[in-house]
């Protein structure tokens, strides 16, 4: 009754009421999604740490800082496409969120089958997007001499902000996707059958902010 | 408000070790992993304590010991600083005070997540491991660069520990804040989400309210650290140059082109001044608490205890620049700092204004505990009110770098925060062993703790404002240094070396009493707060027995008119004390 | 109010799913069409906050939160910002020290991008 009474009042009575209520603060949230979402929030203060350092030490640089869409273009029938690799990263990127999202969908059904094979989907997109960053790294290291330490394009800052931050994502990204693995065989082996499924939605929590801060990632160095 | 059904908590499953090991080694239970933090704490405190009684006899009497060259004196004051900030006051606090106090005094089991739990405190090992692993000989020593560990020059050349310290130093605070990030995800997500029945938040006595948003700016905050320890690894292994400019150390020509320093200096402080917080506002919470029980009344203007936490909570991440205004950054930023800083003056006033006020014709008992929250609000007045000074560019410009500022963060939040540390030991002792400290050693300990560290860090102030600079490792030469400035250094390494040594009176006391002290009953200061309702004195594991409490009340009805005795505990329903 | 759990129909997602790429390639075209100076730095943003605001509030389910766990989790970061404007004003001035103190050794006007649009 008294949860009906807050609905119908607005966002400011909602959130007084909830912290002023007892037991839980965050109404209908599991432990484990309220911890994640909070671990996200701490990780998101590393995220823009590094990416507030970079853009510090871009601005603050006197040398010339490359051009990221010259740099990162393929060759695509003899004409050089820039950021051609990026752009097909980012779309299997948000594909990947969208069977994620889709997969908690089923969760939630209880469709434990279909829950398994597109978290194995996701984590496989996944496992393609860390391929692509290696052949990108690859791409720069051996092709362009783009070191951690050096550029022959100018500003030395962009090799080491470069694999300093998309390797810190694709850590991010290859954890994802061991987590996915882990979490999608337990839930074909039916460990979560008595609870609500909800670790799904947990898990892809986690997978749709390494998708959120990918879209940083590419506004503030590919497209800058 | 309406009483509502406990989901989870009431039936939460507990891991039910069989062996010995699984009990008291790999224990899942916050009480076992809260005495593991403190023993570890106060073993790596001990090592900063003995460092800085070096430190101390080097600065009086220089040269006396030969083999306390300049190296190890740096090394001294880097570990002695980095170890008392995050290694023990950070891990104390939290690890210890939060793991103990937090389900308990919301009514929990257990933390939400017992098995991070555990791993929070075996990984917070490993990094003092790593930590200590600088010592090992034949590497260089650990790193010398002072805590706050500015590029370039601690990893230049020159610097002791250059290499093989500082990657110790970087590697072990990297690990410390994956401990600290499980331990705090579990301290948050059980205040806010596995309370007991009636249990709200403003109802929760001020201990879990000050653990609360310092676990809260230690999530925010440490990943700032964590990401300018990575960036300056990788400066140092790698050879990218994010904190270093072009810059000849040597007389050589690096290969590092292009960096900027100050970036670090903002990325440490942005971690560095909320972490100042993270020590103050357990300690805050527990003088409160300490304060209302043993005074035998109600925490004078409870709601705004609470916000006045927040409030200072939010303020602390816009004040960083003014550990910074004699760095060279942008000029204008000395005006919006120091503002932003004393605005803070005005929330913590009102906690000591708020101390003060409730202290106003109490029942005073002047039982140990007491004696220390009582000198902790003492304490931390002095070293508030300097901060004033230093809070000010004008006045901090000349004091930068003196033994002024010294004798301001020690008083402020070295002494502070260990006098509520001794104090929160001395009260919840018996509830974590059913014994009882020793009272008169307890008394002795606390008088020579006090006014020694009042004798020790007061004259500082007076060689801050005398120019003595701080970091030397030998002054006595210098022509502007006055005999008498020499004769208080003296002072002050007597003192420091004899209330050093007192501290051995305290742990003597932790350990006898456990043995030998007084059994001390369920609820021996007559509190109200959950923790003393258990059914069992220690609690067993799970706490509760069969049923959680339930409460109708906040923590600080003590001295209530017409009620039978002077303190109602929190699980006592309003009609029965009509 | 949220049930426990969070479902929602597949269709919405597969919309989502569909504006995510149309906003990718939006911002992806501002660098095609090489857009320079305040324009692109407005479409970049945009496009950003889009697709930011489309995964937090329809993938991980924000818009079906309570406010409680809405204003919890989106407040906090607004520090960030502080901490990015401040050094963002500090990095032009640190900039102009180098150029007046350092500025004969190095080349304070970065090159003129390369075009790469019709290029061959």
């Amino acid at each position: 009754m008294a949860e009906a009474a807050h609905e119908e009042s607005g966002p400011l009575t909602t959130i007084v009421n909830d912290w002023s209520s007892d037991v839980s603060t965050f109404k209908a949230v599991p432990w484990g999604k309220a911890m994640m979402w909070i671990f996200l929030l701490s990780d998101t203060f590393i995220f823009t740490s590094f990416l507030v350092s970079y853009m510090t030490v871009r601005m603050t640089s006197t040398d010339p800082w490359p051009e990221p869409s010259a740099v990162f273009a393929l060759e695509f029938l003899g004409t050089p496409v820039p950021l051609l690799l990026i752009a097909i990263m980012t779309f299997i990127l948000i594909t990947s969120s969208g069977t994620m999202a889709m997969a908690v969908n089923m969760g939630y059904a209880r469709r434990k089958k279909q829950v398994f094979w597109l978290m194995l989907a996701t984590a496989l997109l996944g496992a393609s997007f860390v391929g692509m960053q290696a052949f990108e790294w690859t791409k720069l290291i051996t092709g362009e001499g783009v070191k951690a330490w050096t550029n022959p394009m100018g500003s030395a800052q962009f090799g080491s902000f470069f694999f300093m931050i998309t390797g810190f994502h694709g850590l991010h990204v290859s954890a994802g996707v061991v987590y996915l693995a882990i979490v999608a065989w337990r839930v074909l082996r039916g460990k979560y059958e008595h609870t609500n499924y909800e670790i799904v939605e947990i898990t892809g929590l986690y997978w749709h902010f390494v998708d959120l801060v990918w879209v940083f990632i590419f506004a503030f160095f590919y497209l800058w | 408000m309406a009483t509502a059904e406990i989901p989870y908590q009431e039936t939460m499953p507990l891991h039910h070790p069989k062996t010995w090991i699984g009990k008291y080694v790999f224990s899942q239970d916050h009480k076992v992993i809260a005495v593991q933090y403190g023993i570890t704490a106060i073993a790596v405190g001990l090592v900063a304590l003995v460092l800085s009684d070096l430190m101390r006899i080097q600065i009086a009497w220089p040269g006396e010991m030969a083999w306390f060259v300049e190296d190890f004196y740096y090394q001294s004051i880097t570990m002695h600083g980095m170890i008392m900030v995050i290694y023990l006051l950070t891990a104390f606090l939290l690890g210890a005070f939060g793991n103990f106090t937090v389900p308990l005094m919301c009514g929990a089991r257990d933390m939400v997540f017992p098995f991070v739990n555990m791993l929070s405190y075996w990984v917070y090992l490993i990094s003092v491991i790593i930590l200590l692993l600088g010592y090992i000989p034949g590497l260089g020593g650990p790193t010398g660069a002072g805590w706050t560990l500015y590029p370039p020059q601690t990893i230049t050349e020159g610097t002791p520990g250059a290499d093989w310290g500082i990657t110790t130093m970087l590697a072990s605070l990297a690990v410390f804040i994956v401990a600290f990030t499980m331990g705090g995800l579990n301290y948050i997500t059980t205040i806010l989400q596995a309370r007991t029945r009636g249990m709200s938040l403003m109802r929760m006595p001020l201990t879990v309210w000050g653990i609360f948003v310092a676990t809260f700016l230690g999530l925010l905050a440490f990943p700032a650290l964590f990401v300018s320890a990575v960036m300056m690894i990788l400066d140092l292994k790698i050879g990218t140059s994010f904190f270093m400019p072009a810059i000849v150390s040597l007389g050589e020509t690096l290969a590092y082109d292009g960096g900027q320093p100050l970036l670090f200096q903002h990325l440490f402080w942005f971690f560095g001044h909320p972490e100042v917080y993270i020590v103050a506002l357990p300690a805050f919470g527990v003088v409160s608490d300490l304060i209302s029980v043993h005074a035998r009344k109600n925490i004078f203007g409870y709601r705004l205890m609470v916000w006045a936490l927040v409030f200072i909570g939010i303020l602390s991440f816009i004040v960083w620049a003014h550990h910074m205004f004699v760095a060279g950054m942008h000029p204008y930023f000395g005006f919006f700092f120091a503002t932003t800083t004393l605005i803070i003056a005005v929330p913590t006033a009102i906690k000591v204004y708020n101390w003060i006020l409730t202290l106003w014709k109490a029942n005073i008992k002047l039982t140990v505990p007491m004696l220390y929250a009582l000198s902790f609000v003492l304490t931390f007045i002095m070293g508030g009110i300097t901060g004033l000074f230093l809070g000010n560019v004008i006045i901090d410009i000349p004091l930068s770098d003196t033994y002024f500022v010294v004798a301001h963060f020690h008083m402020v939040m070295g002494v502070s925060p260990i006098l509520a540390i001794f104090g929160g030991i001395y009260h919840w002792y018996p509830k974590l062993t059913g014994r009882m400290l020793n009272d008169t050693v307890g008394k002795w300990h606390f008088w020579i703790t006090f006014l020694g560290t009042y004798i020790i860090y007061f004259p500082m102030h007076y060689l801050g404002f005398i120019g003595v600079p701080r970091r030397y490792y030998e002054n006595f030469d210098s022509s502007f240094y006055p005999q008498s400035a020499q004769d208080l250094n003296e002072l002050i390494s007597v003192t420091a070396l004899f209330v050093g040594a007192a501290q051995l009176l305290y742990i003597g006391n932790l350990i006898w009493s456990y043995f030998y002290g007084k059994p001390a009953g369920d609820n021996p200061w007559g509190a109200n707060s959950l923790e003393w309702c258990t059914p069992d004195t220690p609690p067993s594991h799970g706490n509760w027995g069969d049923k959680l409490p339930t409460v109708h009340r906040w923590a600080y009805d003590y001295s209530v008119p017409g009620a039978e005795r002077d303190f109602i505990p929190q699980n006592v329903p309003q009609e029965q004390t009509a | 109010m949220a049930e426990v759990g969070q479902q929602h129909p597949i269709k919405v997602y597969a919309l989502v799913w569909l504006l995510l790429f149309v906003f990718s390639i939006g911002s992806y075209f501002v660098d095609y069409l090489d857009f320079q100076g305040h324009l692109r730095w407005f479409l970049i943003i945009v496009f950003m906050l889009l697709k930011a605001g489309f995964i937090v509030a329809i993938f991980m389910h924000m818009k079906w939160e309570r406010w409680t766990l809405i204003t919890a989790i989106l407040v906090p970061p607004l520090v960030l910002l502080v901490l990015m404007y401040l050094l963002a004003f500090e990095a032009e001035y640190a900039w102009a020290s180098r150029i007046v103190y350092f500025g004969d050794e190095v080349s304070p006007i970065p090159a003129p991008p390369p075009t790469h649009v019709g290029a061959h």
